[in-house]
């Protein structure tokens, strides 16, 4: 063997872990799940019909379909500036020179992402419950609360989880954002200070521009991770009160595995990929409007 | 320019104000797996088993005597509350009371109280029955005093041997009388139970009853081995795209960034028809192998192995190393860091997944800590106390790694996210 053809075969061996997973669990569900989204197919029989755009159209006038798109909708709507907002004012606090040592408190506001969404969604069905944490304090403060979880009822239980969620993600952004923060070079603030520049001018002028791709990159993220919400709704609601929590993901769930339409799962999960596609491409689109 | 005179001080109190505000709902899981019954607002440490205040037809329900079918109730000298009274009719006979508790832990009892008055010289026992029928005494005091006293008895479990005291089903209060004793009363008053706070038993019961052991073993070893797998694959896979050059590797590379967007859910079908028609449905292999190499793990060590010096291999290659030793005598060692940060990381992604060990598995013996919690959730909507040390139980590994590792945890983040 020459030694060229021996560098080849070294160099395909250093790979082959990845082809394989990559072959096997990656390119072939894709392509897979492509042609699955054109047939009536249960997974359990090898029988699979031909139904062409079926399921694609099935899914736009299921109402169950559209109220999980719908709510993802408000979720990513009502939850990320409140994500957002926190974690940027709370890396503004931590980022101050007036603050000595910040490493607990960035610790401290981080620990929540560590911890698995069962565990924070067991944790929040107990404060939501009817004796929980809520209904006790608003009944201290005066509110007639009425005696049920919170979960229970289609009015609340959407807007409960998003609380939730805001909770459980923004010391994941707070981490992200103030790694933007440290990228503002130190000479830039003093400048303007000698400049007399104003705090918020300072904020606006300097800081913004400065983190404004983080800003995009975190408002990305954190929009591909609500059109992913599948575990709390899962451990929380299983999707009700009337659907009122249903998700893409946990319909995906319901349909592919507990109804056994696999074809219509399938093409559930080819929209919920291109829906993940064009905020990415939108995300890397400002991006690089951000940095020229 | 009032924003200046904020000192760091007033920061720092404000931070730590918002700190524990942000980590009360850990508290709370904490405060609230180790309280005996109710919740966090409604802390049950006392029960009543008896008291006699109700009807002789409704107590036949909540208990039977002992020794006898027949009792009384009577009058107590204070005028306002009844008690049982039973006449020994055979002081070679056992008489008592018990008190019919349903399925109680009894782990969670610290103490028992009663008022009793009883033939002096009697011996007192106190008995169990659990749900199975098993029935178990032990002695307690003997009756020195003449009268109605109030007694208390330290409950300790280790006294017991056979009965399954995570399962009572009765509490028996028993005298052996005197010889004497004929045509005396038994008098009993006000049986209550006092439970233990702060107690464990919550988590020794979700352990050993729910299965939780065996998801904690589940999750353990999946975890383990799928970082183990990461640690020498995706640094394999990072050598050859940081220290070779090959025809296509820019567009591979691109493939390995592509995937990382592509979520777990959109190939979850054909992956489990796959597992399927592999047989590999509720096994190991099902959770373990397709994580064994991650596009994260992947991209992190490319990052860190491009920018050791390459001066160590290069001079290795000189001396005639081949590409296996080059990377497990120079690289590997070089890259614990790096490492470090991927093992934690995948450990935590691993260990807190629930959508793809649910859609794998069926039978509740190859659960992971995640869908046992989920499922246990779901079955116990209201026992909080042990809802609770079930959630500390399957989240506490992570905490306690993050603790330690924070710095590495952090920095994985960063260095997926913002750089990615």
């Amino acid at each position: 063997m020459t030694r060229k053809a021996r560098q080849r075969w070294v160099i395909f061996a250093f790979l082959s872990p990845w082809l394989i997973i990559f072959a096997i669990f990656n390119a072939f569900p894709i392509i897979y799940s492509f042609f699955t989204s054109f047939t009536d197919y249960s997974g359990l029989n090898p029988e699979m019909k031909f139904v062409g755009l079926g399921n694609y159209i099935k899914a736009l006038q299921d109402e169950v379909f559209l109220k999980a798109l719908g709510n993802t909708l408000i979720f990513v709507v009502g939850t990320i500036p409140f994500t957002t907002g926190i974690a940027l004012l709370l890396a503004l606090l931590l980022n101050s020179k007036r603050l000595k040592k910040n490493g607990i408190f960035k610790a401290g506001f981080f620990l929540p992402s560590v911890i698995s969404m069962v565990v924070i969604s067991t944790i929040w069905i107990y404060l939501y419950s009817s004796n929980g944490l809520f209904n006790t304090v608003g009944n201290v403060l005066g509110f007639q609360m009425e005696a049920r979880s919170w979960l229970a009822s289609p009015k609340t239980a959407l807007l409960s989880i998003m609380i939730m969620d805001v909770w459980a993600a923004f010391g994941y952004y707070l981490i992200l954002i103030y790694a933007g923060l440290q990228n503002v070079p130190e000479q830039l603030y003093e400048a303007a200070r000698i400049d007399g520049a104003t705090n918020t001018q300072i904020a606006l002028k300097i800081t913004l521009p400065y983190i404004r791709p983080t800003l995009f990159f975190v408002i990305a993220i954190n929009t591909i991770r609500s059109f992913q919400i599948f575990s709390e709704i899962y451990t929380m609601t299983g999707g009700g009160p009337r659907n009122s929590t249903q998700t893409i993901v946990h319909y995906l769930y319901q349909v592919a595995f507990r109804q056994f339409d696999m074809g219509y799962g399938s093409a559930i999960a080819y929209i919920l990929l291109i829906m993940i596609m064009i905020v990415t491409l939108i995300q890397k689109y400002l991006l690089r409007s951000a940095r020229v | 320019m009032k924003k200046r005179t904020v000192g760091g001080k007033w920061l720092f109190t404000l931070l730590i104000l918002l700190l524990l505000i942000s980590l009360m709902p850990l508290f709370m899981m904490f405060f609230t797996s180790v309280i005996p019954q109710g919740d966090l607002f409604h802390l049950i440490t006392e029960r009543s088993l008896l008291d006699f205040e109700s009807s002789s037809i409704y107590l036949r329900t909540k208990m039977k005597t002992i020794g006898t079918r027949d009792f009384e109730l009577k009058e107590l000298p204070n005028g306002d509350s009844k008690a049982l009274s039973i006449t020994i009719e055979d002081p070679r006979k056992e008489y008592g009371v018990a008190a019919f508790t349903g399925d109680n832990d009894m782990n969670l009892v610290g103490h028992l109280s009663l008022y009793i008055s009883a033939p002096e010289n009697s011996q007192l026992y106190l008995g169990l029955k659990d749900i199975n029928d098993v029935e178990e005494k032990i002695p307690l005091q003997r009756i020195t005093h003449d009268g109605l006293e109030k007694l208390r008895i330290d409950f300790d479990p280790q006294r017991f041997e056979t009965v399954n005291i995570g399962h009572i089903s009765q509490v028996q209060f028993i005298i052996a009388p005197p010889e004497d004793a004929l045509g005396q009363e038994l008098v009993v008053d006000d049986i209550q139970s006092k439970l233990r706070f702060p107690t464990l038993s919550n988590f020794i019961t979700v352990w050993k009853e729910q299965d939780f052991a065996r998801y904690m073993f589940n999750s353990s070893l999946i975890s383990l081995i799928v970082v183990l797998g990461n640690l020498v694959f995706c640094s394999m896979v990072a050598y050859a795209f940081a220290r070779k050059r090959f025809r296509g590797k820019e567009v591979l590379f691109s493939l390995v960034l592509a995937t990382m967007m592509i979520p777990p859910q959109v190939t979850i079908i054909p992956v489990f028809i796959l597992m399927k028609n592999l047989g590999w449905i509720d096994t190991y292999m099902a959770l373990i192998f397709p994580f064994l190499v991650t596009p994260f793990g992947i991209f992190l060590m490319r990052q860190y192995i491009e920018q050791l010096p390459s001066e160590f291999d290069e001079a290795a290659y000189v001396d005639g190393a081949n590409d296996f030793q080059i990377f497990t005598r120079i690289i590997m060692p070089l890259s614990g860091p790096a490492m470090a940060v991927l093992g934690i990381n995948t450990f935590i992604t691993i260990w807190n997944d629930l959508f793809y060990p649910l859609v794998m598995t069926n039978s509740k013996g190859m659960r992971t800590v995640q869908v046992g919690l989920a499922m246990y959730q779901k079955l116990n909507q209201t026992d909080w106390p042990r809802m609770m040390s079930a959630s500390t139980i399957a989240g506490i590994p992570v905490i306690i790694i993050f603790l330690i590792f924070q710095k590495q945890i952090i920095s994985g983040l960063v260095e997926g996210g913002v750089k990615g």
